[in-house]
């Protein structure tokens, strides 16, 4: 133990060995204090004072050898010193602390963060999505049928009788002489009148074949959602008054409308429902044919040959039914050109929606 | 079908525009798909007369005209080359702005556009033309000159009669009646509360020629021919129409071809009843024979096609052969020449379902045959046989004989429909009158009569409309003339709940959880191959008229079309591929099986196709290739998000055809679906090099299953984790082991994760290393240290004795 001589604390000659050793310690401390300058030096300062087995730890021990009635003024001593120690540690820790992590750990806040992976929906089951919802909303469930369907509900049921040109505004794939591919989801309203009783409001999305050409207009298949209500008293004007409702909520409150008389072998009087080109705002483009005028979809009254071929009598119920194509609405809303890059599922494309 | 606004207007005494015509038309229900100004390449071209002409005082080839193009208005001066010009000539001028439709100084003729110029110190203000610069011939040499009563300031279009709107109007299958410009003029002068006008014309007969002798008719099958009717007009000459039909057939589309047939034609386009014209002296024993074709027969159409008939078809015949697929076109061998002297007039009535059965075998489609399919007017038959023959007679100098052969068994009268007002305005949810009601029919020639109740109609539908045939037609129409525009919109009052369809749901939020972890949603291609599909299934579904052989079978997995998707983004550069789709397949079935349509079996399938990066290339992260435990970890991370469990993934050796290392799928002990890695001969098919990985899980199956959800209560004291490791055969599995310590530990073991595995030449050959850490908790108290060392120790010398494996220190 060295015995330092620039102590600023008092000295009495008549100390016990004790005193000598406080003073001893601090002054060891003192000096050492101003060199430390890594946090190892700091922990090496820690073991040597502050630990367990530590200098300012081991005076206790030397407190139990001093008399009893100087014990509380030495008692007060090493407290002093502990106190004194722990603080100048912990000033020295922060200071330490603070300039190790300027100087070593330099953040750079450009990088970029950990990204989650990011996936997409397919654009017609977006629109398709939003379509339904709107329905649902509306009080409409949802329900579904087959894409191989027989001649009897994709035609027969729905008012197309044999040989009749009406066939012809569907080109079908055949599979048997009585089975084809679907060409339209209307057929889900047969199968949906002769497995539920009135009233019915459902919409019936899903695949629909033609057999046309593909070009970046048309392709063979397409997406549909087709709707039906049938109920005691259902009228035209309903029919109006709801295909507005969809209209304004999924194309915009301000959009310009108007039906136009058509022709559909199941449903009569029939409509279709124009919407004013949204690309050139009705004044008319390559998009509209220079109509101004965009068709979103075809209506009608439920045809009472079609409500009796589900065993419904025509004079007690009525319904109203529509439907829309989904890839062609799709199309316009994202501005796409070629009807193909929908199937295409280039991810270039997908990562867009 | 396209219509001539200026033919149009000859029926309907109405002022419309070209413009307001197209709007109205389109809100009766006859679409206008476009509109075709026919003049307008004609815009700036007047008809002048030269009032002066002066030598060009600095070119001796040009002279200085002054033209009168407008009448009340100086005439402008105009510099012209032309030899033949001179004063006093009616002229066709150029005036600046006006585009000259084939330039005679240019070697292709190419256009050019009129300003005004200066020629040699001259103004000019326009330009004489010749033929050939207006694209009205081939003459060069000089202007053209018109005839004197051309009137000054004329419309070159108005001047040619080609000053014409044309309406492309889309009739829908149940208006055969709009076929015709008579049947549109009807539909619109309704709309304006005029009448129409029918055409005048007198017939002239001449009555010493008897037609009863000289020729003869038979129907042999009334059914399919219910009328038919023949006229003769004698001392025809064949030769080209007058300008006002050519340009009326070349305004509705039709190319005209000569004063006969162009006639036939004419009034077809004018009635809607499509007429055939014979060559009479063609016809042996001038006679008509209406019957059916015999199997076998062959047929020659006047388009020099020819055709093998199988005896459905209803053929024209004269004594000996056929000479006309009835109501479809006629045959060559009896068609109109230039040498023809006498002409047979046809006009009957068909079958509109044995002519589309005849035009839909045969492939062929004519002006003809799309209005007998759809159903022409029985009773217009002789009028517009009549207007044929009158203007046969008018334009090719014929003599009409007297009388007309008209076969007409059985009568087919107006039918007579019941309509009840209530009715009407139940369906439209209208309050339309009763009165209101007979005055919308009765503009469209539907005549009313009282019923027998109160606020009832019996109605008589014409002949012209073959589609009213109820009263919801009657309806219709009612509310077509009504406007739509004019019924309310009226929003449902009432509540319908509907149960809203759990599967619907779930496909949901697999869609959800897919798009949140960083799949792209695909959609792919129904129809494959055939030869593709046969290595998937052996219970393909074909298409038997596909529109190519690539697109003849309907996919029975998602995987060969999923593929095609790879492969278009590889060949586009593309390095990550996670893709999903969620769509149908296509099996066929065994008939006892109960399916929608017999025989066939649909499923909704998820697909799943990785290949490529496993990651995205980023500063933190190194990139790895996909491959098959993320996979696996995306069908069980789906699972337990779906909140299925009880899932078995069954490894087997990997014998099905699409995939290698396969693991089957079973939830509760039912099959929904597999994982694999995509076998090398498959990905060769789709020129895909890298691996890829390939899941497909039958979503009917998937989203039928119970998922309850409920609270289980967990253990109040601490969870102790130990890690242990072995050395072990490279053949023993992870799923051995994991089921040995399971098996070893009992209930305490909570949770067993794999979370270190090598092999390397330290541990010797066909040796791995596999750590694992187990967490246990016995739900009941705090697990002493002993007992702890106790399982521990138990399980190291369950797995050390059931696989030989060598505790590894950690
Ligand atoms: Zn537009």
């Amino acid at each position: 133990m060295s015995r330092g001589g620039e102590l600023f604390i008092f000295y009495e000659k008549s100390m016990p060995m004790i005193d000598e050793k406080i003073v001893s310690i601090q002054s060891e401390i003192e000096k050492i204090l101003p060199s430390i300058s890594s946090k190892e030096m700091l922990e090496n300062f820690r073991i040597e004072f502050l630990a367990r087995k530590g200098k300012v730890a081991s005076l206790y021990d030397d407190l139990k050898t001093v008399p009893s009635e100087q014990k509380p003024v030495y008692g007060q001593k090493v407290n002093a010193l502990r106190k004194y120690t722990e603080e100048q540690f912990q000033l020295l820790k922060s200071r330490l602390d603070s300039t190790v992590s300027e100087k070593e750990e330099f953040l750079d806040r450009t990088l970029p963060g950990r990204m989650r992976p990011r996936g997409t929906r397919h654009p017609i089951t977006q629109t398709m999505e939003e379509m339904k919802s709107i329905f649902i909303s509306m009080g409409f469930g949802i329900v579904y049928g087959p894409e191989i369907e027989d001649d009897y509900h994709n035609f027969e049921a729905l008012n197309f009788p044999p040989n009749h040109p009406a066939r012809d505004m569907q080109d079908t794939f055949f599979i048997k002489d009585d089975v084809v591919l679907r060409t339209h989801t209307t057929p889900v309203q047969i199968r949906i009148m002769k497995h539920r009783k009135p009233p019915i409001r459902v919409i019936m999305p899903g695949r629909v074949y033609r057999n046309e050409a593909v070009s970046a207009r048309s392709n063979y298949f397409f997406h549909q959602v087709d709707g039906l209500y049938v109920n005691e008293k259902v009228t035209f004007a309903e029919l109006k008054g709801t295909l507005i409702t969809f209209a304004k909520s999924f194309y915009g409150s301000s959009i310009k409308y108007r039906f136009r008389p058509s022709f559909f072998p199941f449903t009569e009087p029939s409509l279709e429902m124009d919407i004013t080109c949204f690309l050139c705002s009705g004044k008319g483009c390559r998009i509209c044919k220079h109509t101004g005028w965009l068709e979103v979809l075809g209506a009608g009254m439920v045809h009472p040959n079609v409500l009796r071929n589900c065993g419904y009598d025509p004079e007690k119920v009525s319904g109203y039914a529509f439907g829309m194509g989904v890839d062609r609405i799709s199309l316009l809303r994202y501005g796409i050109d070629d009807i193909r890059t929908f199937f295409d599922n280039d991810i270039r494309f997908l990562n867009q929606f | 079908m396209r219509i001539s606004y200026n033919w149009l207007k000859k029926y309907i005494d109405v002022k419309i525009s070209p413009e307001e015509l197209s709007n109205k038309l389109t809100n009766l229900g006859l679409e206008v798909e476009s509109v075709e100004n026919l003049g307008s390449q004609y815009t700036g071209f007047v008809v002048g007369e030269v009032v002066e002409v002066q030598k060009h005082p600095n070119a001796d080839r040009l002279t200085v005209c002054r033209v009168k193009v407008e009448r009340g208005k100086e005439p402008q001066q105009v510099v012209c080359g032309a030899p033949n010009v001179s004063k006093g000539q009616k002229v066709i001028v150029g005036l600046a702005g006006a585009t000259i439709p084939k330039n005679q100084h240019d070697p292709n003729g190419k256009p050019f556009t009129l300003s005004k110029v200066s020629l040699r110190g001259v103004e000019s203000n326009g330009m004489i033309c010749s033929e050939y610069e207006l694209g009205l011939g081939d003459d060069k040499s000089g202007i053209k000159v018109l005839d004197a009563h051309a009137k000054v300031g004329t419309s070159l279009a108005e001047y040619l009669g080609v000053n014409d709107t044309a309406f492309e109007i889309g009739i829908t299958p149940n208006r055969p009646d709009c076929l015709s410009h008579i049947g549109i003029a009807r539909d619109v002068a309704a709309a304006y509360k005029k009448k129409y006008a029918r055409p005048v014309f007198k017939l002239r007969e001449n009555k010493k020629l008897s037609i009863y002798k000289l020729a003869k008719v038979k129907v042999e099958d009334t059914h399919a021919c219910p009328r038919y009717s023949a006229r003769l007009i004698e001392n025809v000459k064949v030769q080209e129409s007058p300008s006002w039909l050519k340009n009326f057939l070349s305004a509705a589309g039709l190319r005209p071809i000569n004063n006969i047939v162009d006639i036939t034609n004419f009034v077809m386009l004018e009635y809607g009843q499509p007429l055939h014209a014979f060559d009479y002296d063609a016809l042996a024993q001038h006679t008509i024979v209406v019957k059916n074709a015999k199997t076998g027969d062959r047929f020659t159409t006047l388009d020099g096609k020819d055709h093998q008939l199988d005896g459905t078809e209803l053929m024209i015949c004269d004594g000996k052969k056929a000479v006309a697929l009835a109501g479809v076109m006629g045959g060559l061998n009896s068609e109109i020449s230039r040498s023809t002297k006498s002409v047979l007039l046809e006009c009957a009535y068909f079958s509109p379902v044995s002519i589309r059965k005849t035009a839909k075998k045969l492939g062929i489609s004519t002006e003809a045959s799309y209005r007998f399919e759809r159903g022409t007017d029985p009773n217009i038959v002789i009028e517009a046989s009549a207007r044929a023959a009158s203007l046969i007679a008018e334009l090719s100098g014929g003599e009409v004989a007297g009388g007309c052969i008209d076969v007409y068994p059985k009568k087919i009268s107006p039918k007579k429909i019941s309509l009840r007002t209530e009715r009407v305005n139940d369906i439209l949810g209208t309050s339309i009158s009763t009165k209101q009601i007979s005055d919308l029919l009765n503009a469209i020639e539907i005549k009313t009569q009282k019923g027998k109740r109160k606020a009832s109609f019996v109605c008589h539908v014409p002949t012209f409309r073959p589609d009213i045939e109820q009263e919801i037609d009657l309806i219709e129409e009612i509310a077509r003339h009504y406007g739509y525009d004019n019924i309310n919109n009226q929003i449902p009052g009432d509540v319908i709940f509907t149960l809203q369809d759990k599967k619907e749901a779930k496909i949901n939020e697999i869609r959800n959880w897919f798009e949140s972890n960083g799949f792209n949603e695909i959609m792919t291609n129904s129809l494959i191959d055939n030869s593709l599909a046969a290595s998937f299934s052996d219970k393909t579904v074909k298409v038997r008229n596909p529109l190519t052989i690539e697109l003849e079978v309907l996919r029975p997995s998602l995987l060969p079309t999923m593929l095609q998707s790879v492969s278009h983004n590889y060949n586009h550069g593309a390095a990550k591929l996670h893709f999903f789709e969620i769509g149908t397949v296509f099996s066929s079935a065994d008939l006892t099986r109960p399916n929608p349509v017999n025989g066939y079996s649909e499923q909704n399938m998820l697909g799943i196709c990785m290949s490529g990066d496993a990651n995205q290339l980023s500063w933190n992260e190194k990139l790895r290739p996909i491959d098959l435990y993320d996979l696996k970890g995306v069908a069980q991370s789906l699972f337990t998000k779906l909140g299925l469990d009880n899932i078995h993934l069954i490894c087997y050796d990997a014998s099905k055809s699409l995939t290698e290392s396969a693991i089957d799928i079973e939830i509760n002990n039912t099959y929904v679906g597999f994982i694999g890695k995509c076998k090398k001969i498959v990905l060769e098919k789709f020129k895909i090099e890298k691996d890829v990985y390939f899941a497909e899980i039958n979503l009917d199956l998937v989203t039928e299953f119970e998922v309850s959800r409920k609270f289980s209560e967990f253990s109040k004291f601490p969870t102790v984790i130990r890690d242990v490791a072995f050395l072990l055969r490279n053949e023993v599995t992870v799923q051995e082991i994991e089921d040995e310590i399971r098996k070893a530990g009992g209930k305490l073991i909570t949770e067993v994760t794999v979370f270190d595995i090598f092999s390397g030449k330290a541990l010797g050959e066909g040796q791995k290393s596999v750590a694992f850490s187990l967490k246990l908790n016995s739900g009941e108290k705090t697990l002493s240290e002993e007992e702890i060392e106790k399982i521990i120790s138990n399980i190291v010398h369950a797995v050390q004795s059931t696989f030989g494996a060598v505790l590894r220190s950690i």
